[in-house]
């Protein structure tokens, strides 16, 4: 499911059944052409993923920040959200990102993270860009099951 | 003294024009609902469209086999493209069946023979939901309701796919 009120509504009758939180995380510098881009991949991912796991996992707003931002003070701010997503309960945070430097502060970051190596231009509409992103997507499923 | 009586007659004719402009909004707010349910463009699908979902008949096997396709749709906001998926195979009469992969419990996407330990079945990865291969709920399984079932035809060796129509629990 996603966040919104339709969504919501479900989510407070079956609470004990939704365990999972997906944040897809995108780095934010507005004339970053390749950025934009990759905010666009990743939000497919985030959806074909939901839409594949929609009875257990909820997909979160995107959490955006500055390329230029200082690391640590993502890292406090991520884990804000997580603490926050927490307390609901949800057991499982996923964190989905093309940005390397989240897999460098790894351990300080209280989510999984889902790290997928960066796609940095081509056709969204082509048939290689789809069978890549539905073979992705079916490696990230087998991922987050792992943890159930 | 006549300045003022100006003012004012022009707030209140603001103030007139303002509630005028509420007015219609709230009217807006109030006919829309109804607008909703009888404008075409506004609805999802009409009944009796079929989509072709990309697989030729002498492909079906009696082995279910997952099938994606796109539709075209506009709901009042967006005009998208939403990707459908079917599981579709030929059943011991030979008739073609296309099941819905939407788990009926909370609505994961199913897998035939998803769990090594179940084969033969449907497995839904989110709360170990299972269906045997007619698409009926096994009892015992969080899913209280069967996969709903797609209304098709065949046109020149081509499977389409329509609704996807619920079914009631087993
Ligand atoms: S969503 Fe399929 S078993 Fe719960």
């Amino acid at each position: 499911m996603k966040w919104r009120s339709s969504d919501l509504k479900q989510y407070q009758n079956a609470k004990e059944y939704i365990d999972t939180v997906i944040i897809p995380i995108i780095p934010f510098q507005i004339d970053l052409e390749m950025l934009a881009f990759q905010s666009e991949v990743l939000t497919i991912f985030a959806n074909e993923i939901e839409k594949e796991l929609a009875g257990r996992v909820m997909l979160m707003p995107t959490y955006s920040y500055l390329k230029t931002v200082d690391p640590q003070s993502e890292i406090n701010r991520i884990n804000a959200w997580i603490a926050n997503i927490k307390e609901q309960p949800f057991t499982n945070v996923f964190l989905l990102t093309f940005d390397a430097n989240w897999k460098k502060n790894e351990k300080e970051v209280h989510g999984h993270l889902l790290w997928l190596p960066s796609v940095k231009s081509g056709n969204l509409q082509s048939n290689e860009m789809k069978a890549m992103i539905r073979d992705q997507t079916n490696q990230i499923i087998e991922l987050i099951q792992v943890y159930w | 003294m006549s300045k003022e009586k100006q003012q004012v007659s022009r707030r209140q004719f603001l103030n007139y024009s303002l509630m005028g402009v509420g007015g219609f909004m709230a009217a807006g707010l109030l006919v829309s609902p109804i607008r909703m349910a009888i404008d075409p463009v506004l609805k999802k699908t009409a009944a009796g469209d079929y989509a072709n979902a990309g697989i030729s008949v002498d492909d079906i096997t009696t082995e279910p086999q997952r099938v994606d396709w796109t539709i075209e749709q506009v709901d009042g906001w967006y005009q998208s493209k939403p990707s459908k998926t079917a599981w579709v195979y030929k059943d011991d009469n030979d008739e073609i069946v296309a099941l819905s992969p939407i788990c009926t419990h909370l609505g994961c996407v199913v897998s035939w023979e998803g769990n090594d330990q179940y084969p033969d079945q449907f497995f839904c990865p989110c709360h170990g939901g299972r269906y045997e291969k007619d698409g009926t709920n096994i009892p015992g399984t969080p899913p209280l309701a069967p996969l709903a079932v797609y209304e098709q035809k065949v046109e020149n060796g081509i499977l389409f796919l329509g609704n996807a129509i619920s079914r009631k629990g087993a």
